[in-house]
């Protein structure tokens, strides 16, 4: 694994506005990055990214099957009771999955530490599975990188193969796409896999979170007053349990994507629980919760994460009992996990995090951030990558 | 090879590259010659012709050209018209045994009722870059549509049988592709001004979105956005 610099494609921005691609900078910083990109063998994606990526997301899918059968664990996942039944059923009804992406420290030697799983809302979805993919193919019609230059990326084809499915799991529906106003990321987000459900042929509309309305019976509609029967949501479960239409979650007719189960995988909390059941799991950090703590003796230095944190947000590194390095963020008040320290890789001034992608349960290519802060967070670059 | 090894970049385009932005301009002149020409009136007198034959009889075209553009109205119907999982949906909105199932994309689609030709008595000349789109007869029952001619895009024009109809420019110009089916009873969503089948009555708005615009507040997630 190597950072290799590389010149620019001359019209880059040019294929942007080609290709409807409008974050690539946001808040006056670049956010795509192809001054460098990163270059694995096959070996280190095959067997330390791609394996190990498709096992976590069977020991995950295990502790969803041990939390939901066990009320003390969704206590301490901070789920509120009256949705309990919802997600349960969502679990016991076999409701289907698009996608998820795992966080990984990787170096490229070794194994791979898990950091998080992004089950239930992950974004840079199109930068993976188009755009890097569009960069590597200019860059080798260009003659600059050699032909057999690869990259572990069949994000967009197993999504659009994978929507097929949904369709046929979900029909005589059509589906409503929706995320936040005001993200233009977010927003291109949901455009992009609202492309890829149109390819798959899906009939879809898209309706904005706050726009979202509901009827007298219960019923969700959009702003044609259509009534919402089959939605994907970029937003966080555990923002919907709580507001004013939460109530309605599970009394009206709806199929989701992400399920209501997803709940539980993107939740921190999770991280203890793996470890807990796969201790000493080699893709695993230790982690704990906040009352087992005194379990961590061997840890001398612990990563504190709010359960429901994102973006990297609220996150803080503890050695010997005093914070060393944190971010901010609005998150915390519903608690917090402790993981054992494993600092991302550094490339020169760089710190590296893959992100590794999965449609339903298969690996389908991975991203890469990079920050100048040991903590990634939501303005961290994206970087492409080959295989060579 | 580890990752996917064709992507169509025709489908992933979001604004036409530099090549065919040259057509731009010409399209801008055209729109100024309609409105000029048009002042206010932006209708159009056309005639449907269920046949070649009728298209003989109603235009000044010869049998050549009006099978000329009945070929290309079918041809159209296959790309811009609505598309079906099943036969039953399809004929729940254009009657029994007006549907048929497409040998190029296998969707039921119901089958044009004729074809709208305008500028009927212009010369040869200047209908040489005529559209020539097909027309349904609309038959679910006891919708305020029923019975009505429609483009392909659900836009009716009138009833049947009129000697001649006035519609709207945008009626004898290229339609949309349409690639994918339309659940049963939803066609005439298409239709302009007209609430969605099955629509019902919003009572509230605003139940979700909450957290996010008090956590916005912290400067999170305004831009960076609510995935992860």
């Amino acid at each position: 694994m190597f950072r290799v610099p590389i010149r620019e494609r001359s019209d880059w921005e040019d294929r942007a506005v080609e290709f409807g691609f409008k974050f690539h900078s946001m808040y006056g910083e670049r956010y795509w990055d192809e001054s460098a990109y990163y270059q694995f063998t096959l070996q280190q994606i095959e067997e330390d990214i791609e394996e190990p990526t498709e096992e976590i997301h069977q020991m995950c899918l295990a502790v969803v099957e041990t939390v939901i059968n066990n009320d003390q664990l969704l206590r301490r996942f901070r789920i509120p009771e009256a949705q309990w039944n919802f997600i349960r059923n969502s679990w016991l009804n076999g409701d289907p999955s698009l996608y998820s992406r795992i966080d990984f420290a990787y170096n490229g030697s070794g194994h791979a530490k898990l950091y998080e799983n992004n089950a239930d809302t992950p974004t840079s979805a199109y930068e993976t599975g188009f755009w890097q993919w569009l960069w590597l193919k200019d860059n080798v019609d260009a003659g600059i990188l050699p032909l057999h230059a690869d990259q572990f990326n069949s994000l967009q084809e197993k999504l659009v193969n994978r929507f097929k499915d949904l369709q046929v799991l979900t029909p005589e529906r059509a589906l409503h796409f929706s995320c936040c106003k005001d993200s233009e990321e977010d927003r291109g987000t949901v455009q992009y896999l609202e492309d890829c459900a149109s390819a798959a042929g899906i009939n879809t509309y898209f309706v904005y979170t706050e726009d979202i309305g509901r009827d007298i019976e219960g019923n969700f509609s959009d702003m044609d007053d259509r009534v919402i029967s089959w939605m994907f949501k970029l937003y966080p479960w555990e923002f919907m349990f709580e507001e004013e239409f939460g109530h309605l979650l599970g009394t009206n007719n709806i199929r989701w994507i992400e399920p209501p189960w997803k709940s539980i995988l993107s939740n921190k909390a999770i991280l203890p629980v793996l470890w807990k059941m796969f201790p000493h799991h080699p893709n695993l950090l230790p982690a704990y919760f906040e009352d087992e703590l005194h379990m961590a003796t061997d840890c001398t230095s612990l990563v504190k994460k709010p359960l429901f944190s994102r973006e990297g947000a609220n996150i803080s590194i503890i050695q010997n009992h005093s914070e060393v390095a944190s971010s901010p963020g609005p998150y915390g008040s519903e608690g917090y996990i402790y993981q054992a320290t494993h600092m991302l890789p550094q490339f020169g001034e760089n710190h590296t995090l893959v992100g590794s992608w999965l449609v339903n349960d298969e690996a389908a290519g991975i991203s890469i951030r990079e920050d100048s802060s040991p903590i990634t967070q939501d303005m961290s670059r994206y970087l492409p990558h080959i295989i060579l | 090879m580890k990752r996917t090894q064709h992507i169509d970049l025709d489908l992933m385009r979001k604004v036409a590259n530099g090549k065919s932005s040259l057509l731009r301009p010409l399209a801008l002149g055209l729109t100024v010659v309609t409105f000029s020409s048009c002042s206010n009136n932006t209708k159009e007198e056309a005639i449907v012709a269920g046949s070649p034959a009728e298209c003989v009889a109603k235009t000044s075209m010869i049998y050549a050209e009006c099978e000329a553009a009945y070929k290309q109205a079918e041809k159209e119907a296959e790309r811009t018209g609505p598309k079906y999982q099943n036969k039953y949906e399809c004929e729940s909105e254009f009657g029994n045994g007006h549907c048929s199932q497409s040998q190029i994309s296998g969707y039921f689609m119901p089958m044009m009722t004729g074809f709208l030709v305008g500028n009927m008595l212009s010369s040869d000349h200047s209908r040489k870059n005529s559209m020539y789109n097909p027309v349904y007869r609309y038959k679910h029952p006891y919708s305020e549509k029923e019975d009505e001619i429609m483009t392909a895009d659900g836009t009716t024009i009138g009833s049947p049988g009129q000697r001649s109809y006035y519609v709207q420019k945008s009626a004898l110009q290229p339609k949309p592709t349409v690639s994918k089916t339309i659940p049963r009873g939803r066609f005439k969503a298409g239709s302009l001004n007209a609430k969605p089948a099955g629509a019902t009555q919003t009572v509230s708005r605003g139940g979700f979105g909450s957290t996010a615009s008090s956590k916005s507040s912290w400067g999170f997630g305004r831009f960076g956005g609510w995935g992860g």
